[in-house]
């Protein structure tokens, strides 16, 4: 959730800027007049009137609590998604198209010579019709567009969370949160110590072939037919199944108790002056006691409520696989040759070539298209369905194989803008080299740029909706300065008297600023914990809202994730915060200049 | 007559009613020595409020000039004057104006307050014994923890007068302090002026009552704006 590094840029720049300005803020309270900080928290928080404070800082705390919460779901959103997209493409694609590029090898050689760049591979990339002969004879056969996706596996690994996505070919005991969060390097060592080298991911392993002979439809001896690792989407059926999940029974309770503690916390404020009031000096002690007792009590009530896991069951749409592993898929092409020209049959109609690929393993990536359109082959065969492996044709010289894609992976993605450039130089030094290879089209891209339409819509999304939480701030805003307005007109014999002893027109005036500053920090306060709190146990409320309010709050068929993505940005929190001050303060500059234009004589002079 | 510690000098005060001027002072002189009891007497609306209130550096004229300790308060800047009447000058007022959030301690420490930043403020014990002891020999020692509107108005005078002398101000200003009181605590309160007045301090105080001037050293008449002469 607070995946910002402490040693990130834009952390290390928000925790500096915070640090200065609490370091400011600290000066400008120590070597300010002693009245103006007794007098404004007086003005807050003493007798009834401590009332308008709190219920202005509501506003506030409303805003930010949804500011918070809106967009550390709607950030999680745009990171997971961005994780799912980035898992399985690479940081920089530069793509051939189907005309290929030839020479691919020595254009990755210089490629990994730039800095910056950790590795790279080629990769085929064409499309194809695939035919998915169901297991259960009643199901007609599935036939559906795809694309073949030609890797050479243990490259592919490396490049992104590919291995991570596999569903068959995972490390023993590693649960799915695990699997997520674990670094890609890590993963990829205790594959290997688990019997899944990544070179052999796409391999046909001999037991597929010696227990299911008459499913393969393979005669004994038979070469093993190239593997293949299709999207569970792909050779799926989405189907609503009855799913188990693990619940956090008494999370709602605790939440509930935690804010009914926060509220008695908050009262306490006022049975401290009403029985001040109503009790005499002796008496008052005794109600404010009973009081805090009240609010421990609540309090070791949330500590002490059980919060225990709990199984229930909820219907989820699944996709589930029409192939077992072992598996026939046909996969049907039509080549392309290197001269652009689809390759024909006698007769002058398109060759289509079709290939039988053993499903070795499925994957799902949690990014839709890919996991409902892609399938991964070795590279080689993948090079020999596009028509893209090397060949000498009759009466010229041999053709190089070819690649459609190289993919390459940076080590700082923030570089990936920068590295994308150069690229650009090696293809021109590339070119230069091979004055045989012609004037290529490549297009050099960063995932990003390629996946932009997915990205930005769910970006405008959260700045629109940030935008309009924002807009609420404004009202907030005005109902401060008409707080401070009214305030500093309710005290102008209090502002008479303070210039009468000698204070200064802008001390008395930021009397009301700091009115309004305390205001903001309260609503900020509050609003901040209570979404902190909300994001922390989100998982736990949506199942408590769903089970009692019988709300389907997040449903999973539709967003694709398992539970709701959150990410919480330390700048956002901070940068929210600081405009909720800096709001309440300025708006507040309206009792302030009331106050300090105020002449003493015009309100000193009558009762 | 010693040294003047404060002098008026031609003071003439407007007020403006929308479009139409109201003269409230009319070239007003006057001077009062170091150590004086003074006291201006005058009807209602006369302008001895509005004069005492120039003097004390609340107010600016609109013409003419106040000299204190041989400076000219107009001259200077206004954190001069913040400043002298933060150190030099008492009030005491008719209605008390005492600050109704703040216990009569922290009201009489206000002044101190006022100077004192926060990271100081635990240091200030020299403050709070002067204060505490001023509040004691105005007989207010029980009610150093009493809001103002549990005072009667007799002790609420006695906590605004504690405020006005607990920074040891070189003139004290008095706008009608017994207005407010019964005979028996005005007197009460006239006799802690003159007190003080015999202990060195400047007292000016403005009034309608001629019981009350009779405490004075020197009494002059003010009416419509005005210094009677031979007052």
């Amino acid at each position: 959730m607070w995946s910002d590094g402490l040693t990130s840029p834009a952390m290390t720049t928000a925790l500096a800027g915070a640090a200065l300005v609490l370091a400011g803020l600290a000066a400008v309270v120590l070597v300010a007049p002693v009245y103006k900080h007794i007098l404004c928290l007086r003005y807050l928080f003493a007798g009834w009137k401590a009332v308008v404070p709190l219920v202005s800082a509501l506003p506030a705390a409303l805003g930010v609590f949804l500011l918070i919460l809106v967009f550390a779901i709607m950030d999680g959103f745009v990171r997971e998604t961005r994780e799912m997209t980035r898992g399985t493409l690479a940081d920089i694609i530069v793509d051939a198209h189907m005309e290929g590029l030839p020479y691919y090898d020595d254009f990755i050689q210089r490629v990994l010579g730039i800095e910056g760049v950790e590795a790279a591979t080629p990769v085929i990339q064409t499309y194809a019709i695939v035919r998915v002969k169901p297991r259960v004879s009643a199901i007609k056969p599935i036939v559906r567009p795809c694309m073949i996706i030609g890797i050479r596996p243990a490259q592919k690994a490396e490049m992104g969370r590919f291995a991570q996505f596999l569903l068959r070919q995972t490390v023993p005991g590693m649960n799915a949160d695990e699997k997520a969060h674990i670094s890609t390097a890590r993963y990829l060592e205790r594959l290997r110590a688990a019997g899944y080298p990544p070179e052999a991911l796409l391999g046909v392993p001999s037991d597929f072939r010696a227990s299911t002979p008459a499913r393969t439809g393979r005669r004994p001896g038979e070469p093993p037919r190239p593997g293949c690792i299709p999207g569970l989407g792909l050779i799926g059926m989405p189907f609503p199944v009855q799913v188990t999940k693990t619940a956090q029974e008494g999370t709602g309770a605790r939440v509930l108790v935690c804010i009914m503690t926060g509220v008695a916390g908050v009262t306490l404020l006022f049975v401290w002056q009403a029985s001040r009031r109503h009790y005499g000096r002796r008496g008052w002690r005794r109600a404010v006691l009973a009081w805090v007792l009240a609010v421990v009590a609540l309090l070791a009530e949330a500590l002490l409520i059980p919060v225990y896991p709990v199984r229930e069951q909820r219907l989820e749409v699944i996709d589930v696989p029409l192939l077992d592993y072992g598996d026939d898929l046909l996969v049907s092409t039509i080549p392309v040759r290197p001269s652009g020209a689809l390759e024909k049959e006698i007769g002058g109609m398109p060759k289509v070539s079709e290939k039988l690929l053993a499903v070795v393993d499925t994957f799902k990536s949690g990014y839709w298209e890919a996991d409902s359109t892609h399938v991964y082959v070795d590279f080689q065969a993948a090079q020999q369905m596009a028509g893209m492996e090397g060949q000498a044709e009759s009466g010229v010289r041999p053709v190089p194989a070819r690649a459609s894609q190289v993919h390459v992976k940076v080590r700082d993605p923030a570089q990936a803008g920068a590295i994308v450039q150069r690229i650009m130089d090696v293809r021109r030094q590339f070119l230069a080299a091979r004055p045989e290879v012609g004037l290529i089209q490549l297009s050099i891209n960063t995932w990003e740029t390629q996946q932009r339409m997915i990205l930005t819509v769910v970006e405008v999304e959260r700045n629109m909706t940030a935008l309009m939480l924002g807009l609420m701030f404004l009202g907030f805003g005005v109902l401060i300065a008409l707080i401070s307005y009214v305030m500093a007109y309710i005290k102008s014999r209090d502002v008479g008297i303070l210039k009468a002893l000698g204070a200064h027109d802008a001390g008395v005036g930021s009397l009301f600023l700091g009115y309004g500053f305390i205001i903001g920090l309260l609503g900020t306060a509050m609003g901040m914990a209570g979404a902190l709190l909300m994001i922390h146990y989100l998982d736990p409320l949506e199942v408590w809202v769903n089970q009692t309010l019988s709300i389907d709050v997040f449903p999973r068929e539709m967003y694709y994730f398992e539970h709701i993505p959150r990410h919480v940005s330390v700048p956002w929190c901070m940068a929210v915060g600081g405009a909720v001050l800096a709001l309440s303060t300025l708006a507040s500059m309206a009792g302030g200049l009331l106050a300090a234009l105020r002449q003493p004589v015009e309100t000193l002079r009558y009762e | 007559m010693s040294e003047p510690i404060l002098e008026a000098r031609a003071l003439v005060k407007d007020y403006w009613m929308g479009a139409a001027r109201l003269r409230v002072l009319h070239g007003v002189s006057l001077r009062v020595a170091r150590g004086e009891f003074l006291c201006i007497l005058g009807p209602s609306g006369s302008g001895k409020s509005t004069l005492l209130h120039l003097m004390g550096l609340l107010d600016r004229p609109t013409e003419g000039q106040v000299v204190f300790e041989g400076q000219d308060a107009f001259a200077q800047g206004k954190r001069w004057r913040d400043r002298m009447r933060n150190e030099a000058i008492g009030f005491v007022f008719q209605f008390y104006h005492l600050m109704p959030d703040l216990s009569v301690l922290e009201n009489t420490l206000l002044p101190a307050m006022i100077r004192t930043p926060l990271v100081r403020w635990p240091f200030a014990t020299g403050e709070r014994r002067r204060a505490a002891q001023v509040l004691g020999d105005l007989g207010l020692a029980q009610r150093v923890r009493h809001l103002p509107k549990e005072l009667s108005g007799g002790e609420r005078q006695r906590a605004a007068l504690a405020r006005a002398l607990v920074h040891e101000p070189r003139v004290l200003f008095a706008d009608e302090p017994t207005g407010n009181l019964d005979s028996a605590t005005g007197a009460e309160i006239m006799r802690v002026l003159a007190r003080l007045n015999r202990k060195g301090l400047t007292v000016v105080t403005v009034t309608h009552d001629e019981r009350i001037a009779k405490q004075a050293h020197r009494v002059l008449q003010l009416a419509d704006g005005r210094l009677l002469q031979g007052s």
